[in-house]
């Protein structure tokens, strides 16, 4: 396998794009990426796109050629991916892999979605595709509704408080009021939160992410590096992806995720790092539990304490480990398929030193990508280089 | 199943001939051995909770019905099934002892049996 570095990035702002179609998204994310990496367009050997409900949202599929054709790139192989909310991930994963390989020496990862044009009813539904529809959906359950099944379990094994939940909401709605690209930061208290709309218990309307429009890109490189490279490189150290039950059923335990528990253990062990060398994470907190969740089980937080550790400001930026600076999910907004792209993005940020909520010193970083019931987990591992 | 007491009723499931493999009906094959031979067979619609929600938001088809509660239960048979409960806090607990007072396949609602 060849080392592959990321060499640009770029992305629309997430929230409301009202009348942008959804391949003008992506081409500004991907052209905002080709100019920052300064990469000719005839070095790109491969695009890959994740993308989750265009088809039923927009009646638009082919999106990979779409924004292939529209940027003006090679007669490359330009494909989309779907892993619903992993797709992005996943996109950048299969990028990575073509250049590791050596099936290419450049590429682009594309992550785009629209959401907010369409009626909440269709969106539910849309969204809903990425649910059992055999066991799990008959019951009436939603993806909130699988969240506060995992909160109830977290909460009567480890003791996890309301205050500690909310100090997730609370950290990240705060990193959103500064971040530029972020849907809806806001400054809150544990009374706002308990006081917004109930959604399924324990779960109020702050602790969901929000339904957005955005699109995020990433060049990738093969070393040694173009010659016409104008950007800091960021070392690609691991990416993985793994699959998890497709049903609540088939999960050992509601409020762990073994697809992420094994994508990180072989993401750490890939790398050769141990999760206290992470200095910086975006992880996949679509809500505000999972944050808790997927914090232990990354390996970054002891099982059980990942409320008290967002509690004690140990996952702030200035914290032992910093989780989610740019407001995640929660509040820079979750457009399905950009979103693990968008993470990339924010990672590389922070790794050039150029972040605005930037963690001092970042040298490592990490990106967590979760998509429908835990069926599908991308982890990747990045580092300044040297 | 009309006059049957609550705990009398029964779900159906797929038992794999070749392995005994026990898993709910929305299967071709079975997962521990690959086997396509599958009987169906009816096991008690009983069990414990291992969590439930209450949902308030409810996707379109099931709106008119919010809010409702959902449990996931690991039935005393094996499978774990996701269904809808009859009652919702403060009566429940986790871990509690569950029966089915409906146990069509579109229609799984359970209640509590008792709080041992």
């Amino acid at each position: 396998m060849r080392d592959v570095c990321i060499v640009g990035i770029g992305s629309t702002p997430f929230g409301r794009h009202a009348g942008t179609p959804i391949e003008q998204l992506a081409v500004r994310a991907a052209a905002e990426a080709l100019r920052d990496s300064g990469v000719d367009r005839g070095r790109i050997g491969a695009l890959y796109l994740g993308n989750f409900i265009s088809g039923p949202l927009n009646g638009k599929e082919i999106l990979a050629g779409i924004v292939g054709d529209q940027l003006g790139l090679p007669n490359i192989p330009c494909t989309k991916v779907e892993g619903a909310c992993a797709s992005g991930g996943i996109a950048f994963r299969h990028a990575w892999m073509a250049i590791a390989s050596g099936q290419c020496d450049a590429a682009v990862a594309v992550g785009a979605e629209t959401m907010t044009h369409a009626a909440g009813a269709q969106v539910t539904a849309a969204l809903n595709c990425a649910m059992d529809n055999e066991d799990d959906a008959p019951s009436g359950l939603t993806f909130p509704g699988l969240f506060g099944l995992a909160w109830r379990i977290h909460a009567q094994r480890y003791g996890t408080t309301r205050a500690q939940v909310s100090a997730v909401v609370r950290k990240n709605k705060a990193y959103g009021l500064r971040n530029p690209l972020a849907q809806m930061g806001a400054d809150l208290t544990d009374a706002d939160i308990a006081a917004s709309a109930a959604i399924c218990d324990p779960l109020q309307l702050f602790d969901c992410c929000p339904t957005s429009d955005g699109a995020a890109a990433v060049v990738l490189a093969a070393r040694p590096l173009p010659s016409d490279l104008q950007s800091v490189p960021v070392d690609i150290l691991a990416s993985v992806q793994t699959r998890g039950a497709a049903r609540i059923a088939g999960h050992p335990d509601l409020c762990s995720f073994d697809a992420t528990v094994s994508a990180a253990q072989r993401a750490y062990a890939m790398a050769g790092i141990a999760p206290t060398d992470v200095d910086v994470v975006e992880l996949h907190d679509c809500f505000s539990i999972a944050e808790v969740i997927d914090s232990e089980d990354l390996g970054l937080v002891p099982r059980g304490q990942g409320g008290a550790w967002a509690l004690e400001g140990r996952t702030a930026v200035d914290g032992q480990v910093a989780i989610n600076p740019s407001g995640g999910l929660l509040a820079k907004g979750h457009p399905v398929g950009a979103t693990g792209v968008g993470q990339i993005y924010e990672i590389v940020r922070q790794l050039r030193g150029t972040h605005a909520n930037q963690v001092r010193g970042a040298k490592i970083g990490m990106t967590h990508n979760l998509g429908g019931t835990g069926v599908a987990c991308t982890v990747s591992l990045l580092r300044r280089a040297a | 199943m009309t006059a049957a007491a609550p705990s009398d009723l029964t779900l159906p499931m797929l038992r794999c001939a070749s392995c005994g493999y026990l898993d709910t009906p929305s299967h071709a094959v079975c997962r521990a051995c690959l086997s396509t031979n599958l009987q169906p067979v009816e096991v008690p619609a009983i069990g414990r909770i291992v969590s439930f929600t209450t949902i308030r938001r409810a996707p379109s088809r099931f709106r008119d019905q919010a809010p409702y509660h959902v449990a996931v239960v690991d039935l005393d048979a094996g499978p774990r099934v996701t269904g809808r409960l009859a009652a919702g806090p403060p009566a429940l607990a986790l871990g509690a002892r569950v029966c089915a007072l409906s146990a069509e396949p579109t229609d799984l609602l359970f209640t509590i049996r008792d709080n041992s």
